[in-house]
């Protein structure tokens, strides 16, 4: 536990340099991006590719402007949003509770087994007409399709996390007359945060490809919509715009689970 | 002496699908109140199997095993059980690890948590009541995991090569730390090892049993009871001849 105060010149050197490097990383990163973006400007403002197909920077940022003050920006971008969120909730909760059922109980985990392993390889799109017609084609679909594609990847992940729970460790639990409940909720879920947390990250990914799945199968508004809309009529710099803006909400979503991952394991140091 | 814990003539069979394992047969051996007992084989022997029967998680196939004169039906607070490794949860801090046992009975009465309290204090674990296990050396460690099972308040304690996952160095000073605490908590002990040094330097009585199944040979006496501590008696006089002579009977046995 040594403080900042107690740290040797040599240390200090050390960890200097590691802060230093790690500017550097974060420097270039920015200094590619910047890079990229001038790159793709000139070559579109010199027509040796073609912005009409290719959109630029400029032109993007003139359709953000327009989406903006038209309030159309974030009408769409909540609707897609709020699709995510809510499939990424329901399932990665309804994922982990079928995951408890199927660690709780044996039997239902031998029977369930072989069915979670091909819905698992299933690609899920396929599903998409039936699930059309089961639950219609507004913002339901639109859901179920994301919870469909998380809740699978969910179960698979945190069974296999909660089976790894050491044997040793339960042995201990039942020399302490713990019950079952009692070795789930104080032994195998809090020692399964890791597992918990690299599930969310994974969904949040899942989530996204399920909600604008689903918005290209069927949907009013969404930021799916308007990328399948913008490519129906041409408009690229729609279609360009709207996937930025989906990488930085996708990029935002995965920031805020990965500070709850420091909450998780924060005994961890 | 009273005896505390008997078992009499117990067999152990294991059945998986393609075999049986026969890890102990016909063992009987009393345990007396407040001795610090030795069980010394051969690794693979049973002697994990015995501990897993004496604390309840396992059935013998054969026999019966008494504790106080009450046959034991799976487990039972009476007896503590201490791993071949610590086990302490490390999203828990080491008070809650101590009070675990507490926790999990319901039993985190005032009067209960004095008793963590004191042990807290005496054994010099005040000043890592709020770290992590992770933040503590592999010795403190398993003191912690003694002082887990201690909070209890066990009879009987159990312990399964528990110096094993330590460095030599480490090993002697927590063989003492251990016998130390046992014996100022007045406690019972039966200590699982195939090391026959440490045999000898922690226990009152040895008892030696054959490869696998697990029968009893022969108890031995160590008759070091005046010698303080493990490290002493490693020097004692008697010492070397009784290694010499456990060992040749352990290794006439691994043939
Ligand atoms: N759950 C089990 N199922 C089948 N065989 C087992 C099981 N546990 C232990 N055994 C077998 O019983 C024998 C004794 O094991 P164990 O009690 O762990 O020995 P020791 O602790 O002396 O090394 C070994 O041959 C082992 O393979
Ligand atoms: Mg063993």
């Amino acid at each position: 536990m040594t403080k900042n105060e107690y740290l040797s010149a040599e240390h200090r050197q050390f960890v200097k340099k590691i802060k230093l490097r790690k500017l550097a990383v974060t420097g270039t990163q920015i200094g590619v991006l910047c890079v990229f973006m001038l790159l793709w400007e000139v070559l579109a403002a010199t027509n040796v590719i073609d912005p009409f197909l290719m959109s630029c920077p400029s032109r993007v940022w003139a359709t953000l402007c327009d989406l903006y003050y038209d309030g159309q920006l974030f009408h769409h971008v909540w609707i897609s949003l709020y699709e995510t969120v809510l499939g990424f909730l329901i399932g990665t909760v309804a994922g982990t509770l079928i995951a408890v059922l199927m660690w709780w109980s044996k039997w239902i985990r031998e029977v369930f087994e072989p069915y979670v392993v091909v819905l698992n390889s299933l690609p899920k799109i396929a599903l998409g007409p039936l699930i059309i017609v089961w639950a219609g084609t507004g913002q339901k679909a639109i859901v179920t399709m994301a919870v469909l594609i998380s809740v699978i990847v969910t179960i698979i992940t945190m069974l296999g996390g909660f089976l790894q729970t050491s044997p040793e460790k339960i042995l201990l639990m039942r020399t302490m007359n713990a019950n079952k409940a009692q070795i789930f909720l104080k032994l195998v879920f809090p020692s399964n945060m890791t597992t918990l947390a690299s599930c969310l990250k994974i969904n949040v990914g899942m989530a996204w490809i399920g909600s604008i799945m689903g918005e290209y199968l069927s949907s009013k508004a969404g930021l799916g919509y308007l990328i399948v809309y913008g490519g129906q009529v041409f408009k690229m710099d729609l279609v360009m715009t709207c996937t930025i803006v989906l990488c930085v909400l996708a990029g935002g979503m995965y920031f805020l689970v990965s500070l709850l991952e420091k909450f998780l394991v924060r005994w961890q140091n | 002496m009273t005896n505390i814990l008997a078992l009499q003539d117990v067999s152990m069979t294991y059945y998986t699908k393609t075999s049986q394992t026969q890890a102990i047969k016909n063992l009987s051996l009393e345990v007396k109140k407040g001795e610090f007992m030795s069980i010394l084989g051969p690794s693979g022997c049973g002697k994990t199997t015995l501990l897993s029967l004496i604390s309840g998680t396992l059935k013998p196939t054969e026999g019966k095993i008494t504790l106080n004169g009450k046959e034991i039906d799976g487990t039972t607070t009476e007896i503590g059980y201490m791993l071949q490794r610590d086990h302490l949860f490390e999203w828990r801090t080491i008070y809650k690890n101590i009070t675990l046992g507490l926790e999990i009975q319901h039993k985190l009465t005032g009067e209960n948590l004095d008793h963590c309290e004191r042990l807290i204090e005496k054994y010099g674990l005040k000043d890592f009541v709020k770290h992590y296990p992770n933040q503590l050396s592999g010795g403190m460690r398993q003191r912690v995991a003694l002082i887990r099972t201690l909070a209890l308040n066990p009879d009987v304690l159990l312990l399964d090569e528990p110096f094993s996952a330590l460095d030599f160095q480490t090993r002697l000073q927590v063989c003492d730390d251990v016998h130390a605490i046992i014996k100022s908590e007045g406690k019972t002990a039966v200590l699982v090892t195939h090391d026959i040094s440490e045999a000898i330097s922690m226990s009152d009585r040895i008892a030696i049993l054959t490869s696998r199944p697990a029968t009893l040979k022969r108890i031995h006496e160590t008759n070091l009871q005046n010698v303080k501590t493990p490290l002493l008696r490693r020097e004692a006089p008697t010492f070397a001849k009784q290694f010499e002579t456990l060992w040749k009977e352990v290794k006439n046995d691994e043939k």
